[in-house]
């Protein structure tokens, strides 16, 4: 018997011969209700992705299959529009608030982790700061950004963005740092390198996953966000969601287009989450929770 | 803690706290400014100071209030679906399931989506012309006007739902999965009943998880403005006029910055306490672990 035979009959086995009808229907009954719950999650993106290949005379007739797919709305949003601008812009904005954050949230991150650096004062404050409203940055904003002529940039998006993404970014490396150990650095330090030194060359490469995840969930953060999006940057420098929201307006509706638009804009983050999903609770928690 | 250390702890601090002083700080001095003068994007020039009275006008301003009870609706009665649907599904995946990572991966996908086209997602599937679901109840013989006067806030908040579910089944199940074997097994051993054990023993312990879960969901949900933006504008009537979207209505629609900048502060101190909240939970949290 090879190896992972061997190991299939170990698992299934006992469940055979020990598990009589009364301990095995509570796997099924959990079976079921989340094969329900699955299909209730998909079904939505289902009938979007379906939506993107209908030919426009099938879209006011909802039904699900039975009509001939048509790749019309992904060329014409994609070839004849500037959908890909768009997109460009969305991967410009979230570029340039991932490395500004990780490059001022890193160190202060580690600070906060070996140093306590501001106590529990700074601390809350990284905390708040991620949370308050954009409602009470986006006027300011939006003067400051008209009267530097930066308005209608993708900069003003991507400063906007800072403002609750480089201290979530610093927040969730907290947990990152906690994690690596200290005698990483203790021992490099014995060896003669300075503390920064030892920062730069041991402690950074040893929390890779960590600063990778956190940049990807800001990625996703910036490219999810719409707010300070719509408010600063309405003309050619629009970013993915206020795309969206434009192929739905009081003048008209293009849904083949819309839905091609969607499933554009889903695929990339929906990607991106399976690398996340799995440091996200750390991250979220500051350190305090377990992921 | 050596002296080099805290000065390049503080060195090490000293960029985000000028990052944030220049994108948070001076914004939010700018807004309370605002807040405090009656500012017109369309007479920058009589901008002149009137004190408190953009503030005691809130008072006396029914579709402020209006605003602010239609988002605490929508804050409880989405968070409170969340908690109990998340508590569930979380409960589900907890022991071994068939196919566990993979329902667990795909459960969790739709916090990762844009706000703004998951709610353009579910106003076309819901729609009455265009929209499968409306085809399926009618064929049960159901008539449902999801986005009419009555049912608008509520449609909203299954939307949120849909959306935000996954990252309290993602906090709990983080939370069920750290907590201790032994009280579990010490409990079989007596003889405790599932839902004992349930009671008892697991929401107890998960407690604190619980209430940070809550928290996070609430801050976010006082933001709601995409759904709305993407389906009901505030309407019908006031009926889902949540207060972003009724700050971004003020500022940007009628261009009134100054009341605009007033109604975003008391939003800021909601926020405010909420956060607090938080940050308590999490540090006892820590003190355990």
């Amino acid at each position: 018997m090879t190896g992972l035979a061997r190991g299939i009959a170990v698992r299934v086995m006992p469940t055979i011969t020990v598990l009589r009808w009364r301990r095995r229907w509570p796997i099924l009954f959990r079976f079921g209700m989340l094969s329900m719950a699955t299909v209730s999650v998909l079904f939505p993106f289902l009938w979007i992705f379906l939506a993107s290949l209908k030919p426009p005379v099938e879209l006011i007739r909802p039904s699900l299959l039975g009509f001939e797919p048509t790749a019309v709305n992904w060329s014409e949003v994609w070839l004849s529009s500037p959908f890909a601008r768009y997109f460009l812009n969305s991967v410009i904005a979230g570029g340039i608030t991932v490395i500004v954050s990780l490059i001022v949230g890193a160190p202060a991150a580690y600070a906060f982790s070996r140093f306590r650096t501001g106590g529990t004062g700074l601390r809350f404050l990284i905390l708040a700061a991620q949370m308050m409203p954009p409602a009470l940055f986006i006027i300011p904003f939006f003067l400051m950004a008209y009267y530097v002529g930066l308005l209608d940039t993708v900069w003003a998006v991507a400063i906007a963005h800072l403002t609750f993404i480089a201290p979530l970014v610093t927040w969730f490396l907290i947990g990152f740092f906690e994690d690596v150990p200290r005698d990483l650095e203790e021992q490099a330090m014995v060896d003669g390198c300075t503390r920064w030194q030892a920062f730069i060359r041991i402690v950074l490469p040893a929390a890779r996953p960590g600063l990778g995840a956190a940049g990807l969930f800001a990625f996703i953060m910036s490219w999810n966000e719409m707010f300070y999006a719509l408010m600063l940057a309405g003309g050619h420098s629009k970013t993915l969601p206020v795309a969206i929201a434009g192929y739905w307006t009081f003048r008209g509706v293009d849904m083949g287009k819309m839905s091609v638009a969607i499933t554009s804009a889903a695929i990339p983050v929906m990607i991106a989450s399976f690398f996340v999903q799995r440091y996200l609770v750390r991250g979220l928690g500051g350190g305090a929770l377990k992921g | 803690m050596s002296r080099r250390d805290r000065w390049l702890g503080h060195r090490m601090v000293f960029p985000l706290i000028l990052l944030l002083l220049i994108v948070q700080g001076y914004p939010m001095a700018f807004a309370a400014y605002i807040s405090l003068h009656d500012y017109r994007l369309t007479a920058l020039n009589e901008v002149r100071w009137v004190g408190l009275a953009q503030y005691a006008g809130l008072l006396e301003n029914p579709s402020y209030w209006t605003a602010m009870r239609n988002t605490l609706i929508f804050v409880f009665g989405a968070v409170g679906l969340e908690l109990s649907l998340g508590f569930l599904l979380a409960y589900l995946l907890w022991r071994p399931v068939p196919a566990q990572n993979a329902f667990r991966a795909i459960l969790l996908t739709p916090m990762f989506v844009t706000p703004i086209a998951v709610g353009l997602m579910f106003r076309f599937l819901l729609n009455n012309q265009l929209g499968i679901i409306p085809v399926w109840l009618r064929a049960l013989g159901v008539e449902i006007d999801w986005f009419g006067p009555d049912l608008a806030l509520f449609s909203l908040i299954l939307i949120d739902v849909w959306q935000w579910t996954p990252l309290m089944v993602l906090l709990l199940l983080a939370g069920l999965e750290a907590l201790p074997a032994e009280p579990f097994e010490a409990a079989r051993v007596d003889g405790a009943s599932e839902f004992q054990i349930l009671r008892h023993l697991t929401i107890p312990l998960l407690r604190p998880v619980i209430l940070a879960a809550v928290l996070i969901r609430m801050l976010d949900a006082f933001r709601v403005f995409e759904y709305v933006y993407a389906i009901t504008r505030g309407g019908p009537g006031e009926r889902t006029e949540t207060i972003l979207f009724y700050i971004y209505r003020v500022g940007f629609l009628y261009f009134r910055l100054g009341e605009a900048a007033a109604m975003a502060f008391t939003l800021a101190v909601v926020i405010f306490v909420l956060v607090v909240f938080l940050f308590r939970i999490l540090r006892r949290q820590e003190a355990l672990t």
